[in-house]
């Protein structure tokens, strides 16, 4: 393997590593809040709906609506997994003076440590896909190739999204003590305006509209509708999400730099 | 033996004094974090308002409740959140960090409780100011839904009931860190508890909900005042929320004796 390759994949190795040390803690932080949200959305339509599967609210029935929220969750497995909590004590605890040596950048180290993280989502997204297809019988996953292939392609896209703007609030901690604040209050908008809790159809249209030219839908609503089988206009969803994904990229790039002027390395 | 307790509690409050001052002092010295607290807490709350509002758009009840009843429970349970998030949610947080890096040591040295000295030693103002939010929107929906004066003067008592069943529940889960060796998993625990109780009893299903009333009894937090509130001849929740925080109360005393007893002390 080439040199440049080998650091990434080590480092891969050693977040495995530390994962599995804390096994019950990785389940009970990522995989725990995403089955209890499931359960909540479950129970609360099917209160919602009564029963009665021939009810349509938004143009859903009570079954494609469980789907759709089964779709989201798996969705989020895939995209959500990025947490960058560290980052910010990192910098403040003068950590990241190591990094300013090693031969792999503080960005890439964080990079290969979401990707490992990433690797072990998907892999809990695809047991749960084919748990729930052989549990739940077609009614609630409908297994389609194609749509499962530009669902995975566009979660993978929100899922660097989701790293880099998670990435660039934790960064922010060169001017700020905590940024933990502004990452929950991110999270709080995302659960939102995705349409994580209730899909885009029941909000008002204006605010559709408009929610669509931000990265919100992309990151719920969209994959879980691409992976229910109803794919949209591939290029916007694309295009817009790349936007984005390169857009924060940039201002995490010049924010990185501005940071490091002013870094003052505490402990050394 | 009056006198005693008396005395017990002048101590208690005078200490409280100085916890108060001490984290008003600091939180002026981190003047953005404070303001970020603020507004990631008003996030929330205007998220949770919102998508209740959003359904009752699409539907005429929820189980057998309009849009003002759910509105008042979730105004009531937001007012619950806002009461943890000032006075203990630090706290949590900072636990398994006591216990890992052994500075419980030091608390357990001091002539005070140490469950208190513990738990409510870090105070959060900012949150405290949102209570300006929470009983704006409690009163709002209160007023629309004509509560009784009997109502209006038990709600801040149910208020505080709700608060002290919460967290006796939460502190007893939050011993489990005692047995781990990272145990920030067990607040996400905590926090997915939060969100089951965030709804009224009646969207579970007979099995989980009897489970949640009982057993594990968080749906007692808002559903059983609340219900009592709307239907005085409702009492049998209320009275069964009353046993549970006397009961969860001695629970903690019990399990974090036991705790203690494995705990194995880092720094020392």
């Amino acid at each position: 393997m080439k040199p440049f390759l080998l650091k990434w994949f080590q480092t891969m190795q050693v977040s495995w590593s530390n994962l599995m040390v804390y096994k019950l803690n990785f389940f009970l932080q990522i995989i725990g809040p995403m089955l209890v949200f499931f359960f909540i959305k479950l129970s609360l339509w099917s209160s919602i709906y009564g029963g009665y599967d021939y009810v349509k609210i938004g143009g859903y029935t009570l079954s494609e609506m469980l789907s759709y929220h089964l779709w989201v969750m798996i969705a989020g497995m895939i995209i959500m997994s990025s947490t960058a909590s560290n980052l910010s004590e990192d910098i403040r605890l003068g950590k990241i003076s190591s990094y300013l040596i090693y031969p792999f950048s503080f960005w890439e180290f964080h990079a290969a440590k979401y990707l490992a993280r990433q690797v072990i989502q998907i892999i809990i997204a695809l047991i749960t896909i084919i748990s729930c297809y052989f549990l739940l019988d077609r009614l609630y996953i409908a297994f389609e190739p194609v749509s499962l292939a530009i669902g995975f392609f566009v979660a993978l896209l929100a899922g660097y999204y989701w790293f880099a703007a998670n990435y660039l609030i934790g960064i922010l901690a060169f001017w700020l003590d905590e940024t933990w604040t502004i990452m929950v209050g991110l999270q709080i908008m995302t659960y939102f305006f995705s349409g994580a809790i209730i899909p885009l159809e029941l909000f008002p249209e204006t605010m559709v509209e408009i929610l669509y030219w931000t990265p919100f839908p992309y990151i719920s609503f969209v994959p879980a509708k691409i992976l229910m089988g109803h794919i949209p206009p591939l290029l916007p969803v694309i295009g817009i999400l790349s936007f984005w994904s390169l857009f924060i990229t940039l201002i995490s790039y010049l924010v990185w730099r501005k940071g490091l002027s002013l870094y003052t390395a505490a402990g050394m | 033996m009056v006198k005693h307790i008396f005395s017990r509690i002048k101590h208690y409050l005078s200490v409280y004094q100085g916890i108060v001052i001490t984290n008003f002092i600091e939180s002026m010295n981190f003047r953005l974090h404070f303001f970020l607290l603020i507004l990631m807490d008003l996030l929330f709350y205007i998220s949770a308002l919102a998508s209740i509002h959003i359904i009752y758009n699409h539907v005429e009840t929820i189980g057998v409740w309009n849009r003002e009843q759910l509105l008042f429970f979730v105004a009531f349970m937001l007012g619950i959140n806002q009461l943890t998030m000032t006075f203990v949610s630090e706290a949590y947080w900072r636990f398994p960090e006591l216990i890992r890096t052994g500075d419980l040591d030091f608390i357990l040295l001091k002539p005070i409780g140490a469950v208190f000295s513990v738990f409510f030693r870090y105070l959060r103002p900012g949150s405290m100011l949102n209570m300006i939010f929470t009983w704006g929107v409690i009163i709002y929906y209160g007023l629309i839904l004509n509560l009784s004066v009997f109502d209006w003067c038990a709600l801040p008592f149910l208020l505080v009931l709700g608060f002290l069943l919460q967290n006796a529940i939460e502190m007893v889960i939050s011993c489990s860190m005692f047995w781990m060796l990272e145990g920030s998993g067990v607040n996400f625990v905590r926090m997915e508890l939060q969100q089951l109780a965030r709804w009224p009893d009646f969207i579970y299903n007979k099995i989980v909900s009897r489970i949640l009333m009982t057993i594990l009894p968080i749906l007692l937090i808002g559903s059983a005042p609340i219900r009592f509130l709307f239907n005085a001849n409702d009492w049998l929740p209320f009275l069964g929320m009353g046993l549970a925080i006397l009961l969860f109360w001695g629970v903690l005393r019990f399990v974090w004796q036991l705790g203690l007893a494995s705990y194995e002390s880092a720094s020392s």
